[in-house]
């Protein structure tokens, strides 16, 4: 490896670190519903790609700035959110575990299927902002677009982590989340927090959908699978139903897919990251920082 | 009075006897199913092939219809069934349409549904042995080069993409003799860019153009910085892209970031379509791709606005649709096809028989060869995006 393969290598990696935020605003996404309701969301990521597409509805009306696209996409994810739990949980026995899995699989499939149908799977434009902007650093250069998306992931994960440890609904939901009968019997009210918890992941959800469109410069509905996919791996790398977990492991998956691009090609890049998920499953099954059990 | 009440009986008798015979006339309809994607990412195939179909039905028919082998004259309907891009679906489809009156298909959209279904027709027509489908069947989008040899009941309308690449890469190695070095991209996990990808090399390197790398992607990937760094690296003079919209906008994107500015660009005939315009038509400006249709004839024109009553596009898939239903409509007067549910074995066997006798068919852009292996050899153009629209660069029948 000579100067400047190393210098790609570094390169890569840090391209894919900034990427990586879009994976970790998933994972969070993933983790938070699993941390509350202990139930697998696997529509999260389709849902968040239809909430940065239904900004895009603004954008056919009005030529609104990125910033009032993104807000639109936020918005659009909190109501995706909590219709994804009216449809997919609420009247669905949560006694059964695979009965939800399976809710959610084809609510994957429907908002998939309505994407598709709206735009006949035509990919279609995304704003971004910053994206002309390329910071040099030495040899490097960083993109200004995905310097924004990981300076917005990273204000997401601080409002979250905020919005669990300092209010009062986080105090709610970890409570739900930790004993939810005696929740219930100290009079938290289980089914508002959980919708609370779907309204707030899926405004999470929707600013991972758009940050994803404009890192890419455009949205599809072929993004919605392998997205559910790599925010499932970054769920259980950082282990289920931590927060800081899915944010490292986004991260970090994130650089390593694109460091194995770099070294092996694009047939055996995935299968890497999938002995690394197995890796995790088999001697690190907590993920990267294992969730203390019992009360906090 | 009697009489006149005797009169008036008969006369209505005669028109009841008279009615059966004539309403039929009138009412006489020959159903074309075409099926293809119309869920799932490409649905958009489906969408325009369905339009198209429907758009040279209505123009049929309003130029008065299909005359059956039976001297009756008919009128076109179409319906369009979903094979969601998948094989075992297509196959599904296909045994549902042949279990009908139909006499003959129009589809699918993708390969991979095109090779398996043509695999489970007949191979070769009378033979006993073989218990194969005896359904012809004629492609309209399926582009993977060759497919059509597979069986004797199977067709197509695609246009050759070997052809159209070797006849591009002669044309620039005349336009432009200062370009040596060429280097690719391809979305390794679909077949139709791969093996055009591997026709574009062939022809580079016959043209004496050095390949001087490759990047490789899948057609859902997000990012392509690894890739495009190594594109950078090679520093070529051509950068041919075999990809779907999609990934090429996405490529096209992180070419531009990183300052990747090839002397030519040359992209997959996929690609010259609107989705790449709506994706990055300012990454796009100057890439160049044959197509075998671009809106430069009155009969194109006029399709083109036709397909799009019906909610499609044209392009070099859908008109090639457009094109099959004045196909089939010469083959069902030629070969006197009766349209009835008591001749359907002898009518697809006409039918087939009339498909595979043809040696040349009515073209939007021109006259279209068919050859032995009953594929079509389409005339075709080059296309370049320019000023956010695909505009024609070169005719080389011209």
């Amino acid at each position: 490896m000579d100067l400047l393969d190393l210098i790609d290598t570094i390169q890569s990696i840090a391209d894919g670190v900034l990427f990586g935020t879009t994976y970790a605003l998933l994972g969070i996404g993933f983790t938070l519903i699993f941390g509350v309701m202990h139930k697998i969301n696997l529509s999260f990521a389709a849902a968040s790609i239809g909430a940065a597409y239904a900004s895009l509805l603004i954008l056919s009306a009005v030529k609104a700035p990125a910033v009032v696209v993104f807000l639109m996409a936020a918005a659009a994810g909190g109501v995706l959110g909590g219709l994804v739990y009216l449809v997919g949980f609420k009247f669905i026995p949560l006694a059964n575990p695979l009965a939800t899995l399976m809710s959610t699989v084809g609510l994957l499939l429907l908002i998939d299927e309505i994407i598709v149908h709206t735009t006949a799977g035509v990919p279609l434009n995304y704003p971004a902002l910053f994206s002309d902007v390329i910071v040099p650093i030495g040899p490097f250069n960083l993109r200004g677009d995905l310097m924004f998306v990981f300076v917005l992931g990273c204000v997401c994960m601080t409002v979250l982590l905020l919005l669990l440890y300092r209010t009062k609904l986080g105090l709610a939901t970890r409570a739900v989340s930790q004993q939810p009968t005696a929740s219930q019997l100290c009079g938290i009210g289980i089914m508002r927090v959980n919708i609370l918890t779907f309204v707030i992941t899926g405004v999470v959800g929707g600013i991972a959908g758009a940050m994803t469109g404009a890192a890419i410069g455009m949205l599809s509905p072929l993004l919605s699978l392998p997205l559910t996919v790599k925010g499932l791996i970054v769920t259980v790398i950082g282990g289920l139903g931590s927060i800081p977990g899915a944010i490292v492991a986004g991260l970090v998956v994130g650089g390593l897919e694109n460091f194995f691009q770099f070294l092996r090609g694009v047939s055996e890049r995935d299968l890497y990251i999938m002995l690394l998920l197995f890796a995790f499953l088999v001697f690190r099954p907590g993920g990267i920082f294992t969730v203390a059990a019992g009360r906090d | 009075m009697r009489k006149f009440n005797i009169a008036i009986a008969a006369v209505f008798a005669g028109a009841v006897l008279a009615a059966p015979s004539a309403a039929p006339a009138q009412d006489r309809t020959v159903k074309i199913t075409g099926f293809g994607a119309k869920s799932g990412v490409v649905r958009v195939f489906g969408v325009n092939s369905e339009a198209a179909l429907k758009a040279a039905a209505e123009e049929i028919n309003k130029a008065g219809g299909v005359t059956l082998g039976d001297g009756a004259k008919a009128k076109f309907t179409i319906e369009f069934l979903d094979d969601r891009c998948n094989a075992e679906e297509g196959i599904s489809v296909v045994r549902r349409i042949a279990s009908s009156d139909a006499f003959v298909a129009v589809g699918p959209t993708c390969s991979n549904v095109a090779e398996s279904l043509f695999g489970i027709l007949q191979k070769k027509v009378g033979d006993g042995s073989d218990s194969g489908l005896q359904f012809p069947i004629i492609a309209d989008v399926a582009a993977k080069g060759g497919l059509a040899k597979i069986s004797e009941w199977s067709f197509r309308n695609v246009p050759s993409e070997f052809e159209m690449y070797k006849a591009l890469f002669a044309w620039l190695k005349t336009q432009h003799p200062d370009l040596k070095t060429i280097y690719g991209g391809v979305e390794k996990d679909f077949a139709h860019s791969n093996a055009t990808f591997g026709v574009m090399k062939a022809q580079a390197e016959a043209n004496g153009m050095q390949i001087v790398g490759q990047s490789e992607w899948l057609l859902a990937d997000t990012t392509f910085s690894t890739q495009i760094r190594d594109m950078k690296r090679a520093n070529p003079d051509i950068v041919a892209i075999s990809a779907h919209p999609f990934t090429t906008c996405g490529a096209l994107k992180e070419m531009e970031r990183q300052g990747v500015k090839p002397k030519l660009l040359i992209g997959l005939t996929s690609s010259s379509s609107i989705e790449t315009l709506q994706g990055c038509a300012k990454q796009a400006e100057g890439i160049i791709i044959p197509t075998s249709f671009a809106p430069v004839t009155p009969e194109a024109k006029k399709a083109a606005d036709n397909v799009a009553k019906f909610g499609g596009s044209a392009d070099l898939h859908s008109a090639a649709a457009y094109e099959i239903m004045f196909i089939l409509k010469d083959v069902i007067e030629k070969q006197k096809i009766m349209a009835k549910p008591d001749t359907v074995k002898a009518d697809r066997e006409k039918m087939r028989a009339g498909l595979a006798a043809l040696k040349e068919t009515n073209g939007l852009l021109g006259k279209v060869g068919r050859t032995a292996d009953r594929e079509a050899i389409k005339p075709f153009l080059y296309v370049h995006a320019k000023g956010g629209s695909w505009q024609v660069l070169y005719k080389p029948s011209s």
